[in-house]
């Protein structure tokens, strides 16, 4: 599974990027159910969010789903920590 | 007179003019009373603020309180939460109004962030809270985990801890509490659309009224301000001194791991993008510089005529929610001249907006632009 994550905004205003590639993995099933998880809920279009809050751009094997603060579950808030935090 | 005091202090404007048209007549006579009294104060505490000649004080410090101020800190209503490292909000009340600092410096910095914010709004524009009818001003702390930001979620303020490496706590910086809070205000009156042009301003209005809020705080004249914003919110791991500059938008930091700092300071650098709404954390650098560079040509303090010329652009009505820079701009040329006349405060904010690339209009100041255009604009300062 390849995870990919953008987040924008915010109130420094800059954009980060990072990515998890999951095959090899010896976590790969954590990240997998993770993922579901957090793509269960998302939404396929982007939300207005609030100001200066984050919006994130997830993409999950190809499908792309959008978070905006502070509308976000616990496992979306989970995956895109983790995936800016140990992704690359 | 007793029931001016016993108004007074207790009972927000809004609930008066509530009771003012109250059935009970003893009841409303006593609510218009108040009502008279506090509008007396206002205008009073207006005229001494817009007459007095710039001086720099602490507030609170040389001035005993007067009525008015007495009532205004009673109808202060703060309240502090915690978030204890989760998504909750407001989350645990931790500090509420009146109550003693706590031993988490975070908490205490919000709370006296809140107060200093209030205190600018009500001393130098005499609005009432952010909704300027007392509204309570609540904020959560320990938002998350390492969580890098701040943000103003429509009713109230959110804080996270920053993750330590690049970035300190959200509540180091007293300018960013004043940002968030602005953008209260904001959504109260103007309620700029927050994407593009609009969204930039939204931003700036933020930022201006920010960096206002510290400078009162500080007692600093528009010539000792810094004009950061974001001031020590950044780790000493960090090449940078903040997150932005008003003074010198595109310097506040270099850095390996955070890039560099992309705000423009004129419309010749204006960065056409996508991301962060269309960039209004990043174009709010042209606005900011048109302020900085119109409140330091005035000197004194910049709370006084720049911040009032823009408090009643953002509060007077006429600021589209979908406003471009070019008609803000025009606006600002429109309010000096209702408030101060013809004069250095219009040649001012028209030189400022020149210096930065935004028309004013062919309504607002034409005359003055093209009677000065055989005059060099000075060189922004950097
Ligand atoms: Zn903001």
């Amino acid at each position: 599974m390849h995870i990919q994550v953008k987040r924008t905004g915010g109130f420094v205003g800059a954009t980060r990027r990072a990515e998890v590639d999951t095959s090899g993995r010896s976590d790969a099933e954590a990240w997998h159910s993770l993922a579901r998880e957090a793509l269960a809920s998302g939404k396929g279009s982007e939300r207005a969010g609030v100001p200066d809050g984050f919006h994130y751009e997830v993409t999950v094997d190809g499908h792309t789903v959008h978070f905006a603060d502070p509308h976000l579950t616990d496992a979306q808030r989970s995956l895109v920590s983790k995936v800016l935090k140990e992704g690359a | 007179m007793d029931a001016n005091h016993v108004f007074c202090g207790i009972v927000p404007p809004h609930m008066l003019d509530h009771l003012a048209r109250s059935g009970s007549a003893a009841v409303a006579d006593a609510a218009r009373n108040a009502l008279r009294m506090d509008a007396f104060h206002r205008e009073r505490r207006l005229s001494a603020v817009a007459g007095a000649p710039p001086q720099p004080t602490v507030p609170g410090a040389g001035t005993p309180p007067d009525a008015a101020q007495r009532c205004a800190e009673s109808v202060l209503r703060r309240t502090i939460g915690d978030a204890e490292h989760h998504q909750r909000l407001p989350g645990r009340v931790v500090r509420a109004e009146g109550q003693d600092a706590v031993s988490d410096e975070p908490v205490n910095r919000a709370y006296d962030g809140l107060g200093h914010t209030h205190r600018l709004y009500l001393d130098a524009f005499e609005r009432d809270s952010i909704d300027d009818s007392g509204l309570a001003l609540n904020a959560t702390v320990h938002y998350s985990r390492h969580y890098d930001n701040a943000f103003w979620d429509g009713e109230q303020m959110v804080f996270g801890d920053g993750d330590g490496e690049v970035f300190n706590d959200f509540t180091i910086s007293l300018d960013v509490i004043g940002h968030e809070l602005t953008h209260g205000v904001t959504q109260y009156t103007a309620n700029l659309d927050y994407s593009g042009q609009s969204g930039a301003l939204n931003e700036s209005m933020s930022d201006v009224f920010g960096s206002l809020v510290k400078q009162y705080a500080l007692g600093q004249g528009a010539a000792e301000a810094d004009w950061l914003i974001g001031e020590g919110l950044l780790t000493d791991q960090v090449q940078g001194v903040a997150l932005r500059s008003m003074k010198a938008p595109g310097t506040a930091y270099d850095d390996d791991v955070l890039g560099k700092d992309p705000q423009p300071a004129t419309m010749d650098d204006y960065v056409e993008t996508t991301d962060d709404n269309g960039g209004v954390h990043i174009n709010s650098g042209i606005p900011n510089h048109a302020f900085y560079l119109a409140a330091t040509a005035l000197g004194g303090n910049a709370w006084e005529r720049a911040g009032r010329i823009w408090y009643d652009v953002l509060t007077g009505g006429k600021l589209a929610t979908d406003a471009d820079f070019a008609s803000f701009a025009g606006l600002t040329a429109a309010a000096a001249r209702a408030r101060y006349g013809e004069g250095e405060e219009v040649q001012a904010v028209l030189d400022a907006w020149k210096q930065v690339g935004v028309p004013t209009g062919s309504e607002e100041g034409s005359a003055v632009v093209r009677q000065r255009s055989g005059t060099t604009a000075p060189t922004p300062t950097i």
